[in-house]
């Protein structure tokens, strides 16, 4: 059988090299197999060797370069202490950013809230006021989305305001959480309303079909009641004008010439 | 005697619906001719003519009413509450000629869904915000909105003793509250189901309720609070659905009897008793969304989605035998949309839905006089005036439920003669789209006759703005600080010369401001008894700004002297409310015009009702005339003409000559002109004072803007049909 002299191509590479230089490797193979190496580093190793003993006619001359266990091993640990390095770099400079976006949002949510010296003041003063005239009620629920938008908004004028909130008891301090919910809640009934009414599955029909349906049963039909859809072709309509335009006072021009 | 009115042209305005957005107005020739000698006086008179009139038509207007959601009768008072879908509640009195006397405006976030009368004529609404409302019918507020804490809500139901009021929440609980003279509290909780509660119904005696869910019924035991039986429904007729069967009305009868009406368009008989279905009935294509039982509980009324309204009657099996059972009677097809409610009275049949008509159908078996009064009647078009008129500027004011429109109108160079339509030398302006902050909507509105001040109010505030006018330009300079008395008004007028503000509050108090050039003064102030509001106040001042008369107490028309700020003399109550109010302008004449359409007139300087007045009073107004349906609601004088009464109403607009002999029963009330090789006799034999043209209709508004120019403000039923929500299909043969 003759020996092919071994291509430096990848995967028949690999191949032969595993059948060729199997056996002077296999020691070194049979070590690595015990100490657990990865078989690619078996396979790694006469694929270097072709790369050295490429245009080497000697190849049965000189025995192939020893690289010793150990150091391929090294090498080996090198690679993924590398990997493991920019991983764990990747990781913390992640971690960093969040932690820098999260102390950002922290600071803006701060900006937004009124100073605690306000929000003091608020639950003081709705505790001492407690009686509430009926007719105010209907007041402080128009004034209710008023006050939350003032609040949320203004901290700078907070100090003028604290006095002016203390003794002026006519408004209504309120979750917006709660807001949210019961809010949700009267959309999800509403939704449930239309789409039980007008939803699919309702036979439902447009104005201007169920007014026509007289015209056509008459003995002399009649067009519908809606017959011109004014909406058609609104851009056709527009470029039509504009080019009409356009075509006047050229030939105006032209005439003129 | 030629004393008619032309009716016999040809002039054919055609509506076009695709145009009602534009806006246009047409203006119509129209010739009233008048007499030409006076046969009913002794001295041959050359009797002056009545005049031509160019009219403004007016059709930009997009006036669309809002749905019906709720009716309730109240059985003591003859009385119906309707809720409509943006919240207003209206007050209707069966009695007066089904008149709408009272109403609480509406907001944007109340969506009623449920209407009751409790003891003592008290009345309630809940809706999808979570909170039971009482309406206070004498200050025309609402007293207080609770909140119920358990979500929307869907349904309400008074118990028969009136003390107890029970309501279906989103979350499935249902909930008690205790009816308190000042306020209702809460009680306790029924068993939690686990879909929304849709419908509620109690029985007769108290002891149980029935409660419609989505694809079952429960029957609660009130004492215990915890259910008795729960009937699983059927989604489809004998078939398999995927779509849910929603429970929308249920009722329960004394003999335990549970009826049920659902989304597929079932009506069901189910034995609370046992928890079983006795009969089925398939009404409907669509969904069956209300039912109603009469208080014999021998008939029961249900609306479907089609429009149609169904009348179940307990009738016996055979003519003699005591065995009874339901069948199905009478269908009505009054509507074109969805009947979402209904209501069943002593003797009729009231329904409303989303196609905004009010359907009250007297049931013929029940009534006991067979004249006209057993005519079916339907409310579409609003009992008060929404439009305003500068005469001076020619400008019109229009009311909306959350803006206000102001066009000026077009002018035309054009003549011609009876008949004709004038084109337009120049269009309609739409000068001013006011909209109001906050979600109330507007009550009442006004614009001042030399057009510089616009007035307007809604539940809460008062809004005064001062127009400027500059070439062409129209700039808006709102007066900012409204004094605290002044918060929500009834009705606003301002004087002739614009320099008085009059504004009924809804508490019964009258004021009087005075209009400086950027600021006002509150001149005075007329406090009203308490307890003796009837109606919503309206007003009406004379012309030359001496006399204030203001109606809707139960103590009759008060006439106020401005000048002097004190009371003047009150005409004498009248059983049915006041519909329209205006003073002569030279004769100082207060011409009142009542439901039952019976019309008065009052001289103010005399204090005592006019010769004229206690003529037609004696002979008694021609029959057609009180058989009309609608009030009128305005009425206006000829500045130069002081015989000349105009008025309209909805179907027609009359010119009262009162120099004229007044019709008996016989003769023709509408009478066209007759041909004119007619003899004269039979000329002088037809006419009469009563002018009536039925050329414009439906009108909203009809006013005298100058001499020769009439105003009429349409609004065709078609313009407001094509803007409702989607019908269900109707499938018909041959389309």
């Amino acid at each position: 059988m003759v020996q092919l002299r071994p291509r430096a191509s990848r995967a028949p590479a690999s191949a032969s090299a595993m059948v060729d230089e199997g056996q002077p490797a296999s020691e070194e193979a049979e070590h690595g197999l015990l100490l657990g190496q990865p078989s690619s580093g078996a396979a790694a190793e006469p694929l270097e060797e072709d790369g050295d003993g490429d245009g080497d006619d000697e190849w049965d001359d000189e025995a192939p370069e020893e690289l010793t266990f150990a150091s391929a091993q090294a090498e080996a640990r090198e690679e993924e202490r590398r990997v493991r390095e920019t991983a764990r770099r990747d990781k913390t400079l992640l971690k960093e950013k969040r932690k820098r976006r999260e102390e950002l949002f922290i600071e803006q949510k701060k900006r937004k809230l009124l100073p605690d010296t306000v929000l003091e003041k608020l639950t003081a003063a709705s505790q001492t006021d407690i009686k509430k005239s009926p007719g105010k009620l209907k007041e402080d629920n128009l004034q209710k989305k008023n006050e939350e938008c003032e609040k949320g908004s203004e901290s700078k004028k907070a100090k003028e305001k604290v006095q002016s909130i203390g003794q002026n008891k006519s408004y209504v301090a309120l979750r917006l959480k709660d807001q949210d919910l019961r809010d949700s809640r009267q959309q999800a009934a509403k939704a449930f309303i239309q789409n039980s009414l007008y939803g699919p599955g309702t036979n439902r029909t447009t104005v201007n079909k169920f007014l026509s349906l007289n015209n056509k049963r008459l003995p002399v039909k009649k067009a519908a009641v809606q017959f011109l859809n004014n909406g058609w072709g609104t851009q056709k309509k527009q470029n039509a004008k504009r080019f009409k335009r356009r075509w006047m006072v050229r030939k105006m021009k032209t005439s003129k010439k | 005697m030629k004393g008619a009115v032309e009716t016999s042209c040809a002039l054919q305005t055609p509506s076009r619906p695709g145009r009602a957005q534009h806006p246009f107005s047409v203006l119509g020739f129209l010739t009233l001719k008048g007499d030409e000698s006076g046969v009913s006086q002794a001295r041959p008179l050359p009797f002056p003519r009545m005049g031509e009139f160019k009219v403004h038509r007016v059709r930009f207007f997009n006036y669309v009413p809002s749905g019906i959601r709720c009716v309730a009768y109240n059985n003591q008072s003859n009385r119906l509450a309707v809720s409509r879908t943006d919240g207003t509640v209206e007050i209707y009195n069966l009695s007066a000629n089904y008149f709408q006397e009272k109403f609480f405006p509406g907001h944007e976030s109340r969506t009623t869904e449920a209407l009751c009368w409790a003891k003592g004529q008290r009345l309630f609404s809940a809706g999808l915000n979570g909170e039971i409302i009482e309406y206070d019918l004498q200050a025309l507020n609402i007293k207080y909105s609770m909140d119920a804490f358990g979500g929307p809500i869907w349904s309400m139901a008074a118990s028969p003793s009136g003390s107890q009021l029970l309501i279906g929440c989103e979350d499935g609980s249902v909930k008690l509250f205790q009816i308190n003279p000042d306020k209702i509290q809460f009680e306790r909780n029924f068993d939690r189901q686990k879909s929304r509660i849709l419908s509620l119904s109690w029985h007769p005696s108290g002891t149980h309720i029935a409660a419609g869910s989505i694809d079952y019924i429960s029957v609660f035991d009130v004492k215990s609070g915890s259910t008795t039986h729960k009937m699983l429904v059927d989604r489809q007729y004998m078939g398999v659905s995927k779509r849910k069967c929603i429970i929308w009305g249920v009722a329960f009868l004394s003999d335990g009897t549970v009826i049920s009406v659902d989304s597929a368009g079932k009506v069901q008989f189910w034995d609370s008793a046992t928890g079983t279905l006795v009969k089925t009935h398939l009404v409907a294509n669509a969904d069956v969304q209300s039912i109603a039982v009469s208080d014999q509980e021998d008939s029961f009324v249900v609306g479907t989605a089609e429009g149609t309204v169904f009348h179940f009657q307990l009738v016996s099996v055979t003519s003699n035998s005591s065995e009874k059972q339901w069948v199905r009677t009478k269908p009505f097809q009054h509507h074109t949309h969805d009947v979402r409610t209904v209501a069943h009275s002593p003797t009729a049949l009231i329904s409303g839905g989303t196609d905004t008509h009010l359907v009250i159908r007297p049931l013929m078996e029940k009534v006991e006089v067979k004249n006209y009064d057993a005519a079916l009647r339907k409310i579409t078009f609003p009992h008060r005036r929404l439009i305003s008129c500068s005469k001076k500027r020619q400008l019109l004011l229009f009311q909306f439920s959350h803006h206000l429109d102001l066009w000026r109108l077009g002018s035309t160079v054009a003549t011609g003669k009876h008949g004709d339509t004038l084109p337009l030398s120049k269009d309609a302006d739409h000068l001013l789209h006011l909209k109001t902050k906050g979600p109330e909507n507007i009550i009442c509105s006004c614009v001042s006759p030399c057009g510089s001040w616009i007035a307007y109010s809604t539940a809460s505030r008062f809004f005064l703005c001062r127009l400027n006018y500059e070439h062409d330009n129209i700039s808006l300079h709102r007066v900012s600080k409204m004094p605290a008395f002044l918060r929500s008004a009834v009705q606003i007028l301002f004087s002739e010369d614009s320099t008085k503000l009059f504004v009924a509050s809804n508490q019964g108090s009258l004021h009087i401001i005075r209009l400086l050039e950027g600021s006002f003064k509150h001149l005075h102030t007329f406090q009203a008894q308490p307890g003796t509001v009837e109606s919503m106040c309206l007003l009406a001042v004379s012309p030359d700004g001496n006399w204030l008369a203001a109606s809707g107490t139960s103590a009759g028309v008060h006439v106020y002297n401005v000048k002097r700020l004190k009371l003047h003399c009150t005409v004498p109550a009248y059983n049915f409310p006041v519909t329209a109010l205006a003073i002569a302008p030279k004769t100082n004449n207060l011409v009142i015009a009542h439901s039952d359409q019976q019309i008065f007139e009052y001289s103010i300087p005399d204090k005592q009702y006019t010769e004229w007045s206690r003529t037609i009073q004696k002979q008694g107004f021609h029959y057609l005339w009180l058989q009309r349906d609608t009030p009128i609601t305005h009425i206006s004088f000829h500045p130069k003409r002081p015989m000349h009464i105009l008025l309209h109403d909805a179907y027609m607009f009359c010119i009262i000559d009162k120099s004229l002999p007044l019709p008996n029963d016989k003769t023709l009330l509408y009478n066209p002109l007759p041909p004119t090789n007619e003899s004269d006799v039979i000329r002088r034999r037809t006419a009469h004072a009563f002018k009536i043209s039925k050329r414009y209709k439906p009108l909203l508004f009809m006013d005298l803007l100058d001499e020769r120019t009439l105003v009429a403000v349409e609004r065709p039923l078609d313009d407001i049909i094509a803007q409702l929500p989607p019908p269900i299909k109707k499938k018909k043969f041959g389309t």
